[in-house]
């Protein structure tokens, strides 16, 4: 599966448009992660473990994108776009969209 | 001694104050350092906003590239920004911490496109949200992250 | 098209400014704002109290006056009486008609709650010596009344909470922490009016019974017993040596004379029988 964010594949030709393919998940972190971000609060700096977190979530949600894409018969997605919103305290909705097509 | 147990609301809070302003201070510096160091480095590797357009033959493969980071703020820092909120204005306080996760989020990715042998990156979208903050009550932003993504592309040998 | 790498020197998205620097101005500012609201704040509550029907703190006072069910005692409104016949010269103190209640309670305490209700907690009168004492107690309730003090007070505390409230949220521990900051101006305040009740009552005790015997006994029955000086920066009321000193200056001042004091009536006497209670204030 070849993802892209520009609309189209460079190097290859899009055949087939398949229409607009998502994938989303919410996650939340565990109580001692939740516990060394309350830490770090006070010092500032980087949360590493919420940047995992969001990545491994990134990540999933890429993929279930990618799981549609293969569910319509397409080989790449393209102009893909994501999105971050914390929809309760300590849980993150991720989010990808893109459009499908079948690329030579 | 006894005055001092009395508020012993009011020490906590000034020591969590002093200590977030030299630990923040400190960390801030470390990351500034570190950042400008890895900009350097990978200066030679071109990002752009554009999509560019690329003859057929010359690009060897194209892969969507993501960075990300969480940054958090001190208490002193928080501190400023509360005071901010009265009088309103420039809330100087959060502009280093927006500006250190953005930055950081493009080196991840810029790292990841290396690792891919890409020469280029086009189509770079940045996007920035609040996180460890309950939707419907009204708290202050402890932390916020930033991604940057784009289309890593490795061209052909020549 | 070529491309150029540049690496940026300075960072314009971040302000220059040290944050050190930003967070004085900043308090400064509130220290400004802080100040000219207690200012405004006083300057309201103080015109509101002089304007305030009596109606309204009567009504105060009821609701205030649940929380101490005393009895009348016809002793002490004697003695009310004859003090409000030697300050019927006074004013202020004209409109309000005047009870006094005894609470059974050990804390050595009166207060002066609005609409002219005084109330002797027992465990003052208990270690009382002299009517002079007595009536210095007495005398400086109402010089309360004739500050209009127990509304002043009211009104300052309630517009703190309310504008930090309003400010910061209701439970945001910043809330308390102001609360705390303006803890020793609104001491400063409150110490400002015990004295001026203070000095009220001694020009009446003056004129009562031509001479000031017995103004300062209950202060220093409890001068040593108080503590430093130091611990009343943010208490309701000045040290009693404090009192004792600022009484016996303007004693001094205004040349009144010291007697010995009258032993108290026999009206109240029995109550000296019992032993004494500790006193807790």
């Amino acid at each position: 599966m070849i993802l892209t964010n520009v609309s189209t594949v460079p190097g290859k030709t899009i055949v087939e448009h398949f229409g607009i393919v998502q994938g989303s998940t919410v996650r939340a972190k565990h109580v001692g992660r939740d516990l060394m971000a309350g830490l770090k609060n006070l010092v500032g700096g980087e949360l590493k473990g919420y940047t995992e977190l969001l990545q491994d979530a990134r990540e999933e949600a890429t993929q279930r994108m990618a799981e549609q894409a293969q569910q319509f018969g397409a080989n790449a997605v393209v102009n893909i776009r994501f999105a971050t919103s914390s929809v309760a305290q300590g849980a993150a909705e991720l989010f990808a969209y893109g459009t499908a097509v079948r690329v030579e | 001694m006894d005055l001092l147990l009395d508020n012993l609301d009011l020490v906590m809070f000034l020591v969590l104050v002093c200590l977030g302003y030299t630990a923040g201070s400190w960390a801030e510096k470390k990351h500034y350092r570190s950042i400008e160091a890895r900009e350097k480095e990978l200066l030679s590797l071109a990002v752009v906003t554009a999509e560019g357009s690329f003859p057929k033959n010359n690009v060897a493969q194209a892969v969507l590239v993501t960075g990300s980071a969480v940054v958090s703020i001190d208490y002193f820092k928080r501190l400023l920004a509360i005071l901010r909120n009265i009088f309103g204005g420039r809330v100087k306080s959060y502009e280093s911490l927006v500006d250190r996760a953005r930055r950081e989020a493009i080196l991840r990715m810029k790292t990841a496109a290396q690792e891919q042998g890409a020469g280029m990156i086009v189509n770079l979208r940045l996007e920035t949200a609040a996180i460890g903050r309950n939707a419907n009550q009204k708290k202050q932003i402890g932390s916020v992250e930033a991604i940057a993504y784009g289309t890593a592309i490795r061209f052909n040998r020549v | 098209m070529k491309f150029t790498p540049k690496q940026l020197s300075g960072n314009v998205n971040v302000s220059r400014t040290h944050p050190l620097v930003e967070l004085f101005w900043l308090l400064a500012g509130i220290v400004m704002l802080g100040g000219l609201f207690i200012f405004a704040l006083g300057f309201t509550t103080d015109w509101a109290a002089r304007k305030a029907p009596l109606s309204i703190e009567k009504w105060i006072g009821r609701q205030t006056l649940k929380q101490f069910p005393g009895e009348d005692n016809p002793a002490l409104s004697q003695r009310l009486q004859a003090l409000l016949t030697t300050a019927s010269s006074e004013e202020r103190l004209q409109r309000y008609p005047f009870r006094i209640l005894v609470l059974d309670r050990d804390d050595v305490n009166a207060l002066a709650l609005p609409g002219g209700t005084i109330v002797i907690f027992s465990g003052l009168l208990d270690e009382i010596t002299s009517e002079n004492e007595l009536m210095m107690v007495i005398g400086h309730e109402l010089g309360h009344f004739a500050q209009r003090d127990h509304l002043r007070g009211l009104g300052r505390g309630l517009g703190i909470a309310i504008a930090t409230t309003m400010i910061f949220g209701q439970d945001s521990g910043f809330s308390d922490l102001v609360a705390k900051a303006v803890l020793p101006i609104q001491a400063g305040y409150s110490q400002q009016q015990e004295r001026a009740a203070d000095r009220f009552a001694l020009d009446l005790l003056a004129r009562h019974y031509g001479h000031c015997g017995g103004a300062t006994d209950f202060f220093v029955r409890h001068a040593t017993t108080s503590g430093p000086q130091i611990a009343y920066l943010l208490a309701s009321h000045p040290h009693p040596q404090a009192r004792i000193d600022d009484l016996n200056r303007i004693i001094a001042s205004k040349h009144y004379a010291l007697l010995a004091p009258q032993p108290l009536g026999e009206d109240l006497r029995h109550r000296q029988s019992d032993p004494p209670a500790s006193p807790t204030h």
